[in-house]
């Protein structure tokens, strides 16, 4: 059981020091590490991972780094998957693989990540016929996970069919293949092996960490029991993941003489869930939520069985299972120095307090770099599937990224909210905003949750949520104020189109001026009875938020 | 530090843009951009046009809108005009209404900087669950009575407006009876028959 203490901690060691930078001489570049099993050298892809999202990202590392305070940085160069910029390459079929190098200048080129976000390795093979390529073998070809020979211009959004000589600074030699021998050296079997684990990362939508587990999982797996990995790590067919999984559940729990209780868990996350809470519990990265997809799989049967498991762990058992054991909450057990969203250590035993903060999460949510639809068709797509929620009682004045900052902190599920544009009518008591969620699931989890018990906001506001219906503004044609004559119509419409302007102040000695003191005195009227109201719901409410404890 | 001090700029910019923008309310969904430049292009110079679409209310309700204008003294000015003179866009005579625009007006405001929003899990055990549960209760019975008193509004512009149109109609109605009586003779023959002057000239 060598190998399970080695899942509690990831290894990590650092390879072949560059030079040193910054102000005081105090970052340190590398050439190499040692990371979770696998060397990583400058100018290797690799996955990166991004909770919340379906797949992982593929970049390559430019710079490696230990800054001061002993937070360990990469430098990505990413590559598109061709979904990603489909708007710019039009109706082209791309193959499955093919990737697009990112290249010119802007947003969206490179990022710093920290270290621990890698995923694994990745083997990309550049295919390019360009004469500055070492050209790969047909062999390499064909066991490369992905290829490409494109860039992806995110300055003009165009897709460049020769590869820039520099790309963020950095010479294109070093970005096609190598000379020699090609990324896959040195860890070809792991490789594929990796691409499993992203794959499963895919389909549970889980932890980087736990899907890391499970390859040391599968590996132990596929030592003991004889499968052949490299065969099925190449399909992406979920049935044979699923599969797959079932086998490491089963080999798991007959590795820990706990096979009856597993057997019963169909759900292989679930399955190393249990396994790792401990391990998991130290690390902080993504500590972000199971997705949807785990919620969702987790049927109440399968929760009352984690239970025990879970409280084995001492660090648990005050903690906030009594209401609704949710992974993720115990994720957000950070003890990475940087972490986030950490949570301040002194909780109340009983009462499941705690204050949470939403930050920002992790620069890494590639999707918003690009425009995406507009928000009213995004919007309608998400109210036909039942992802679109309205939050109600938020202060006003918060923007739309605090409300995702917000949700994100609540029930660690990624989403993109919008606050609602205040007008003269809207209430300055209660702010409101949409939220899409990922899955209908999500959606309705969190709608329930919000309903069953309350999430505070300062200033003594519980959030509201329900599913909304919203209004879409279509063509409106009734306005109630403008009135015509059937008759002069056609005349006025020609003079409208003569005219400059026909937008004008009325004269005090017109009829039109008589009628429109009429409108004001009902404005006037309508705003004195919103004032009113508006009053009267203050004084509501701050009677109650008065006999709040805390504040 | 770079990232707050600009993080601060561009709020700072954002607060600037926000003084002179203008809020236009009680539109007709016949107002479009250019009808919107061009009629506030009498104050100053339009930078920029903005609606705000409404995804909440009946589907209704005016229209409304944000306008940029290029300064604050052009802001200030088409509030007053506005406010002081009934001013008919796109159609009459119910009047369009300035206000100053707000922060919480825009879609796109940058995070204030500085601000921290720290939230907290309410459950059936915490001494405050009942106060807030019923708060949540609240804020939904306010967002109805919202709702109601925008209905009982709308519903009194649509009287008014009927109103006035049948008004608008008589009057129109006259104004034909007499405008025919003059033009096809009646009126010059009768007042030659009582001997009466009815022009002028």
């Amino acid at each position: 059981m060598v190998e399970a203490e080695k899942v509690d901690c990831i290894e990590f060691k650092w390879g072949k020091k560059r030079g040193v930078g910054g102000k005081k001489k105090d970052v340190q570049f590398y050439e190499s590490f040692f990371y979770d099993g696998v060397d990583y050298t400058l100018y290797d892809s690799v996955y990166m991972y991004k909770e919340g999202e379906t797949e992982p990202y593929i970049g390559k590392l430019i710079k490696i780094w230990e800054n001061a305070d002993k937070t360990k940085k990469v430098k990505v160069l990413w590559f598109f998957r061709p979904h990603e910029i489909s708007n710019y390459l039009g109706d082209e079929k791309t193959p499955k693989n093919e990737l697009f190098l990112a290249s010119g200048e802007g947003l969206g080129n490179t990022n710093v990540n920290p270290l621990e976000a890698i995923a694994g390795k990745c083997n990309v093979v550049c295919s390019s016929k360009d004469s500055r390529n070492p050209q790969p073998s047909d062999e390499e070809l064909q066991e490369a996970d992905f290829v490409f020979y494109r860039a992806f211009d995110v300055g003009n959004c165009r897709i460049l069919d020769k590869i820039d000589e520099k790309i963020a600074g950095i010479e294109v030699k070093f970005l096609l293949n190598r000379v020699g021998n090609q990324n896959s050296s040195g860890v070809p079997k792991l490789d594929s092996n990796k691409k499993e684990v992203s794959g499963n990362a895919v389909v549970t939508d889980y932890r980087r960490i736990l899907a890391k587990k499970e390859s040391y999982l599968e590996e132990k797996a596929a030592s003991s029991s004889g499968v052949q990995f490299d065969e099925v790590a190449k399909t992406n067919e979920r049935q044979v993941l699923v599969k797959e999984k079932l086998k490491v559940a089963k080999a798991s729990g007959d590795l820990d003489d706990r096979s009856c209780k597993k057997a019963k868990l169909d759900d292989s996350a679930k399955a190393s869930y249990d396994n790792k809470v401990k391990s998991t519990q130290k690390l902080r990265h993504g500590s972000n939520d199971s997705s949807s997809k785990a919620v969702a799989q987790l049927t109440p049967a399968a929760e009352d069985k984690s239970r025990p498991n879970l409280t084995k762990d001492p660090q648990e058992t005050n903690n906030a299972l009594s209401e609704k054991p949710k992974p993720d909450e115990k994720l957000a057990n950070g003890k990475f120095p940087e972490a986030p969203l950490r949570r301040p250590s002194e909780e109340g035993s009983k009462t499941n307090y705690k204050i949470q903060e939403p930050t920002r999460r992790p620069e890494t949510d590639r999707s918003k770099w690009f425009r995406g639809l507009p928000w009213e068709e995004t919007m309608q797509t998400a109210h036909e599937q039942g992802t679109l929620v309205l939050l109600q009682n938020l202060d006003p004045s918060y923007t739309s990224a605090e409300v995702e900052g917000l949700i994100w902190q609540a029930f660690k599920q990624s989403c993109t909210a919008k606050m609602i544009q205040r007008t003269a009518r809207s209430s300055p008591h209660s702010g409101q905003a949409f939220v899409i969620f990922q899955k209908r699931e999500v959606a309705e989890m969190a709608v329930a949750k919000l309903d069953e018990v309350c999430l505070m906001l300062p200033n003594g506001r519980p959030l509201v949520g329900s599913i909304a219906a919203p209004c879409f503004p279509g063509k409106q044609s009734t306005f109630f104020g403008h009135l015509t004559i059937n008759k002069l119509r056609i005349h006025m419409q020609r003079e409208m189109k003569e005219a400059v302007s026909t937008s004008h102040c009325s004269q005090p000695n017109t009829l039109e001026y008589d009628m429109a003191m009429e409108w004001c005195l009902l404005q006037e009227r309508s705003d004195l009875a919103l004032r009113k109201l508006r009053q009267q719901q203050e004084q509501e409410l701050r009677k109650l938020r008065a006999t709040l404890k805390s504040k | 530090m770079d990232s707050t001090s600009t993080a601060e700029a561009d709020y700072a910019a954002f607060l600037e843009k926000v003084k002179r923008t203008v809020y236009i309310d009680s539109l007709s969904p016949q107002v479009t951009e250019s009808v919107m430049r061009t009629a506030l292009g009498q104050f100053g110079t339009v930078k920029n046009v903005q609606f705000i679409p409404n995804y909440t209310g009946p589907k209704n309700i005016p229209c409304c809108a944000l306008v940029e204008m290029e300064c604050l003294r052009q802001a200030e000015a088409v509030v007053s005009e506005i406010t002081q003179f009934p001013f008919m866009m796109s159609g009459m005579p119910r009047p369009a209404r300035a206000f100053r625009a707000e922060v919480e007006m825009f879609d796109d405001r940058p995070i204030k900087p500085g601000r921290r929003i720290q939230c907290r899990w309410v459950d059936r055990n915490d001494p405050d669950f009942e106060v807030a549960s019923k708060i949540k209760r609240l804020v939904r019975k306010h967002a109805a009575e919202d709702l109601f008193l925008l209905q009982q509004q709308l519903a009194q512009e649509e009287k008014l407006a009927k109103q006035q149109e049948e008004t608008l109609k008589a009057n129109y109605k006259k104004f034909t009876i007499i405008d025919n009586v003059v033009s096809d003779g009646t009126a010059p023959g009768l007042a030659k028959f009582y001997n009466m002057k009815v022009f002028d000239a």
